[in-house]
């Protein structure tokens, strides 16, 4: 997919993610587990992170499992540099804006004219900086280690409906064509003399010959596309062969009632502090 | 049973085949807009086209995997904000329904009551999952909120209240253009065709 996208040279619009999926090649244990272990994973993950006791258990969640999950499915570096990628941002915000403007904070730290860092405001973003990590590294653990058609593969053999899978599994086969077309327009509307940079109107006026092109030109193959789907038995609703087989083990089905046991566990926990603090 | 019946009408072929490049839309518009640098996000152009032409729940569908495909392409933060997308879809497609989609002042009341809707589902998940503050510009406005006193879901929820009202009247605006630059035939193959002729 990157290399049929026209490169636009020292271009911001040529930094925009080329590549569609998360997933790299490697034949780990990891890779070879049923998607919907792994999904059933994150999930658990997610729930625990969120409504586990505990104000370190993230922390621990992600040192004691996301990163040894990581190593074991051999994609260890392009995890770490991914996660730093699209969470230092968001995490430097979070800590300069709950350390200053906490609404429960006391303990000031250090005060500089209007502004005071409170200790307070620390700890809660500390907080919630690990649950997002273990939010988003979790998902991105299960994208680099599960290629998304395999995932809806494994949907449709479970009884999620066919246009539901066509959905996903079609727009990630057309979002890479409508950035390069995209790209394509830009580069064109550029060389016609429109301006993409400067003040605020100008940038307002450059969006429509940007967006009209890409949108129309799109919107007509979508009449063709669903004469040739009808054509083809797309409605039909008997069930229907794959060609690819996904595996399924015993030990799997276990570890999976297992992880939804452990979720119900975390949410009851919540729900027992939250009323015992209440009366 | 009339409701599943008007559910499964709303989703013929031609609904099936426009979500993907309506997702594909939201998610090329929102990029082109963070090139152009400017102020609003119009990422969900494609599902406020959708809920138009093809009823609440094919633009709630589009709203939920728009924001599942960009979790799953781009950036897996935006997978806990589906049910804001969704419900954009869903309110868009029963102001259509309710002829708010046929001239473009009625468009704008359109985007009002979709920003609304977005404002009031996106608080909850800004306040439990984010703590009040995320990624994103509108942040600043509640941090001052909160500076001058207010309690987290007031500041957070009139933060959005006054950001969102901007970018869902133009995106209201612009899938309205997109309408009118349409052929008639070309419209009647949608389901709800009549929502947008005048």
């Amino acid at each position: 997919m990157p290399e049929n996208t026209p490169q636009a040279s020292q271009d911001k619009f040529s930094r925009m993610p080329d590549r569609l999926s998360f997933y790299l090649e490697r034949g780990s244990p990891f890779h070879r587990l049923n998607p919907l272990t792994k999904l059933t994973l994150v999930f658990c993950l997610i729930i625990l992170a969120f409504f586990g006791p505990g104000y370190w258990l993230p922390s621990l969640l992600y040192l004691a499992v996301l990163i040894p999950l990581s190593l074991w499915s051999g994609v260890g570096r392009e995890f770490m540099r991914t996660s730093i990628r699209l969470l230092l941002p968001l995490f430097g915000f979070l800590f300069v804006m709950q350390s200053l403007f906490y609404p429960g904070g006391r303990t000031v730290l250090v005060s500089l004219w209007i502004f005071a860092i409170k200790a307070e405001g620390i700890a809660f973003a500390y907080l919630t900086a690990t649950r997002i990590l273990v939010m988003v590294s979790s998902f991105l653990l299960l994208l680099l280690g599960t290629h998304p058609s395999a995932l809806m593969n494994d949907f449709a053999r479970r009884g999620v409906p066919a246009p539901l899978t066509y959905i996903i599994a079609s727009t990630l086969q057309i979002l890479p064509q409508m950035q390069a077309k995209a790209a394509t327009i830009i580069d064109a509307q550029r060389s016609r003399g429109l301006e993409t940079e400067g003040g605020l109107g100008k940038r307002v006026r450059a969006l429509l010959p940007l967006v009209g092109p890409l949108v129309f030109g799109s919107l007509v193959d979508v009449e063709e596309r669903a004469i040739a789907l009808e054509a083809r038995a797309f409605n039909s609703r008997r069930v229907k062969t794959s060609l690819v087989e996904i595996p399924d083990s015993q030990v799997e089905r276990l570890a999976r009632w297992t992880m939804l046991l452990l979720m119900l566990l975390a949410l009851a926990s919540r729900a027992w502090l939250s009323f015992k603090s209440r009366v | 049973m009339r409701l599943v019946e008007s559910i499964k009408k709303d989703f013929n072929t031609m609904t099936l085949v426009l979500i993907p490049v309506a997702i594909a839309i939201n998610i090329v518009i929102g990029q082109i807009v963070l090139v152009l640098k400017l102020p609003v996000f119009l990422d969900s152009i494609g599902t406020v086209l959708v809920g138009a032409l093809c009823g609440p729940w094919a633009g709630a569908l589009t709203g939920t995997l728009s924001n599942i495909i960009w979790g799953l392409a781009i950036d897996p933060n935006s997978f806990p904000w589906f049910p804001v997308a969704l419900f954009i879809g869903f309110v868009s497609g029963w102001c259509a329904i309710a002829g708010l989609f046929k001239t473009w002042w009625k468009v704008i009341i359109t985007g009002i009551l979709v920003a609304f809707t977005a404002a009031i589902v996106s608080t909850p998940i800004a306040v439990y999952l984010y703590g009040g503050i995320t990624a994103s510009g509108v942040s600043f406005i509640t941090a001052f909120l909160l500076q001058t006193g207010r309690d987290l879901v007031t500041a957070v929820l009139s933060a959005n209240f006054i950001v969102e009202p901007v970018d869902k009247v133009a995106t209201a605006l612009l899938a309205y253009a997109i309408i009118k630059g349409l052929s008639v035939r070309y419209l009647a193959r949608f389901p709800r065709a009549d929502n947008v002729s005048a």
